[in-house]
């Protein structure tokens, strides 16, 4: 993994919000196929850069390049990648073949085959029962999977997901982590994945990026950043959660 | 960027609509006050009084309506009568009507001549100042109502089953659980009530006699004796109070209190209680029907009170007077005002609930800054800045005059529909290559359709029923229908008047239903 291309590269990525600064020049590359999760408490900046990295926000500075060509300014469906968001973001008035044909309605090319394309990719996520349900007839899980499988039609080279599982429960997160890392296995696809859970991105990632008050601390294996983290806020951050679970695992070995 | 374009140029745009044809127009009418002139209304012997006479009546109305209003909803809440939604509809039914025609009913029930004063021989007369609680209650009462009903039917019954068990009785349930959960809606309640009764000229110039308010005080001096100036006078006296209740209310106004979760009530059997909750709707129904069954009644008699034999005639005498027209322009203008509003409110609501920013904020409170502003005062702000203008003295001045009079309580409606849908909507558009207006048109109308037609019905009915705004802007020609009704009251056209009053009821029913067929086509499907 870590010796294959480059696929994201960002470059002294700045973001001020009225008058506060959210982004303090960001520098990191994603390379091909790689699962990477940015980690960090709400308010680190986290969702700021994957909105600038989607095109949904506009950066003050800095650069964003996808193989090599400056995305910066393209506008967010010339990026060749797609978005999962936390509260799903289904078209509720769609049914659910109607939400993942809606996203190929705008593609010249694969807009008459959109049908079999959206039951392709519907099937492939186990919603064969559910492709003409409306929305508000599936649980929270299949939802996910819905907005998943709208995504994934429309082929995009980099998948963002903005903590995807946290309005799922404990079960649910479980089966959808094991999805994901098998749909990356299966496409190959680049994955940018938010979250503030620490275990999730341990479980998921190639690498993590553990962000705090608009700057990168960590960018390394989750194993690395476990035997050496980079200062006292990664330790701090990561190892907390970790401390807990060996305390509460070593009390119960005493018994 | 073309969509980031178009929303900068709608928000600039709806922005400059506010400033025209609200904001400029209230402060030419405030300037007016620098006019030495203006103040002689202040020291005039009727003014002291009418203000007295306003305020008193306001409370007293306001109090009333809100224990009606309580003990309504209690009953549909709380017992197992039958026919609640019938019921429900039937204390909406005031709101159909123009003021001035509660009024009128009221006078026919229990005038001088009333059927009811004959039928019980009774000898005080109604005309005076509680003739006008009576009338301002019946035009308020519904109000407080919808506000009341619609949060106690919603109410989680948990809290009750646990004071049940702890042995709480039931009153200190009440004051301890019901009250403190309505304290909201009860403020609400009390602050629109409160606003409609002290600004309302159609009951008190009705069944007031000699007793005067400040709007009937305000309707005199501008319809009677053309005095524009003590008329801006006490249009600055009216906003005082409607200001105070605005800040009071809409500014405190906590957002989001819904998603919670609930238990349905099962409401046990018991027969006394149910019998108790059937006295206390059916008597507020008579209170309710009586004097709207009485105009629709006289509507049809040769000569009221003298010959009260039945008659078409009347129909045939309203035609002649040319009530067709006025129909006819009490339509158009409902229906511009419907279409046009509608259209405005749900952008601005697009605009503040969905794009944001800083012009998105000062235009929230323009839109809801229109709830303080009582339509008589908005309207004769109208003549001090439009007078002269091509838009004065045509219909469009009273579209548009409408248009804002009734604008905050559509957009309040799109701006919690609009701020409930997911805000992501948009950003997942974007990236397959679907601009704003796409989404929207796609996405966020179909989503909020139900709430498109209820904007577009409230709309609607207060046009047909307004008597406020439209009063100091109207022509012979263009006048609207409800305005009708204090013309033919004053040529002794007392049958027409009343057959006036009823065909705003007829139509405002007809349209209600037809609406109501297509909410449920179009919403079939969409949770709510």
């Amino acid at each position: 993994m870590a010796e294959s291309a480059v696929k994201l590269s960002v470059r002294g990525l700045m973001k001020t919000f009225e008058g506060k600064e959210i982004l303090h020049g960001l520098d990191f590359d994603v390379f091909q196929g790689e699962f990477l999760s940015i980690l960090g408490p709400s308010g680190c900046g986290k969702t700021t850069t994957l909105r600038i990295l989607m095109g949904l926000l506009a950066p003050d500075a800095g650069s964003v390049t996808l193989d090599g060509r400056d995305i910066t300014t393209a506008a967010p469906d010339q990026r060749s990648m797609g978005i999962v968001f936390q509260n799903y973001a289904l078209f509720e008035n769609m049914s659910v073949r109607g939400n993942v044909e809606y996203a190929l309605k705008f593609d010249k090319d694969r807009k008459g085959r959109r049908r079999e394309l959206a039951e392709e990719a519907l099937v492939q996520l186990g919603l064969a029962d559910q492709i003409d349900k409306s929305v508000h007839e599936l649980s929270g899980g299949q939802q996910q999977r819905v907005s998943i499988a709208r995504t994934l039609v429309m082929e995009p080279e980099v998948i963002l997901f903005d903590e995807p599982m946290s309005a799922l429960d404990v079960e649910t997160r479980l089966s959808m982590r094991a999805e994901l890392n098998d749909i990356q296995e299966r496409l190959g696809t680049t994955m940018i994945y938010i979250t503030h859970d620490q275990e999730e991105a341990f479980a998921l990632s190639d690498r993590i990026m553990v962000m705090g008050g608009g700057t990168i601390h960590q960018l390394a294996a989750p194993d690395q950043i476990i035997a050496a983290p980079a200062d006292e806020y990664v330790a701090d951050f990561v190892n907390k959660n970790l401390r807990i679970k060996m305390d509460s695992l070593a009390r119960f070995m005493d018994r | 960027m073309g969509a980031t374009k178009g929303i900068n140029l709608t928000r600039l745009a709806l922005v400059l609509f506010f400033l025209v044809a609200a904001v400029l127009p209230l402060l030419g009418l405030l300037a007016n006050l620098a006019n030495p002139e203006a103040w002689e209304v202040f020291r005039s012997p009727q003014f002291i009084p009418a203000c007295l006479n306003s305020a008193a009546i306001a409370c007293i109305s306001m109090l009333l309506s809100l224990a009606i209003a309580l003990a309504v909803s209690w009953v549909f809440c709380r017992t197992n009568i039958r026919g609640k939604k019938l019921f429900a509809a039937l204390m909406t039914l005031p709101m159909l009507i123009p003021s001035l025609g509660l009024g009128m009913g009221l006078i026919f029930l229990l005038g001088s001549n009333g059927i009811l004063t004959n039928l019980l021989g009774l000898s005080t007369s109604i005309y005076g100042f509680w003739g006008i609680v009576m009338g301002a209650v019946l035009y308020a009462f519904p109000s407080a109502f919808l506000l009341v009903y619609d949060v106690l039917k919603n109410e989680d019954s948990s809290p009750y089953e646990a004071a049940d068990v702890l042995g709480i009785p039931r009153l200190r349930q009440f004051t301890g659980i019901t009250l403190p959960y309505l304290r909201k809606p009860l403020i609400s309640a009390a602050f629109a009530t409160f606003t409609l009764v002290v600004t309302d000229y159609g009951v008190p110039l009705m069944v007031g006699g000699k007793t005067i308010t400040l709007p009937v005080l305000m309707y005199q001096e501008v319809i009677g004796l053309l005095n524009f100036n003590a008329g801006a006078s006490i249009g600055f006296i009216l906003l005082i109070p409607a200001v105070v209740a605005f800040l009071v209310d809409v500014l405190s106004q906590e957002r989001g209190r819904l998603g919670f979760v609930r238990r349905e009530r099962v409401i046990r059997a018991n027969v006394r209680r149910d019998a108790a909750g059937y006295v206390v709707v059916g008597l507020v129904s008579l209170a309710i029907l009586l004097p709207i069954c009485v105009f629709a009644l006289v509507a049809f008699v040769v000569k009221y009170p003298i010959d009260l034999s039945f008659t078409l005639g009347n129909i045939d005498r309203c035609l002649n007077l040319n009530v067709g027209a006025y129909w006819v322009n009490s339509l158009v203008i409902a229906l511009a005002v419907a279409l046009v509003g509608t259209t405005l409110a749900y952008l601005a609501g697009y605009v503040t609930a969905r794009v944001g920013g800083r012009t998105a904020r000062l235009l929230h409170l323009a839109c809801i800054i229109t709830l303080a502003v009582p339509g008589i005062v908005l309207g004769l702000a109208y003549v001090f800045s439009f007078k002269g203008t091509p838009l004065y003295g045509t219909i469009g001045i009273l579209i548009l005059v409408n248009i804002i009079h009734f604008f905050a309580s559509p957009y309040l409606l799109a701006y919690n529909a609009l701020g409930k849908l997911n805000e992501n909507l948009e950003a997942v558009g974007a990236t397959m290559g679907a601009g704003r207006w796409r989404v929207l048109r796609d996405v966020i109308i179909p989503q909020t359709s139900g709430t498109i037609l209820e904007m577009f019905s409230f709309f609607f009915v207060n046009c047909m029923v307004t008597i406020s705004a439209v009063a100091f802007l109207a022509t012979t020609i263009d006048m609207p229908l409800a305005l009708l009704i204090t013309d033919f009251d004053a040529q002794r056209l007392t049958e027409c008047a009343a057959l006036v009053s009823l065909l705003i009821l007829v139509t405002n029913i007809v349209f209600k239903v037809v609406f109501a067929g297509a909410r449920r086509l179009l919403t079939r499907g969409i949770p709510a």
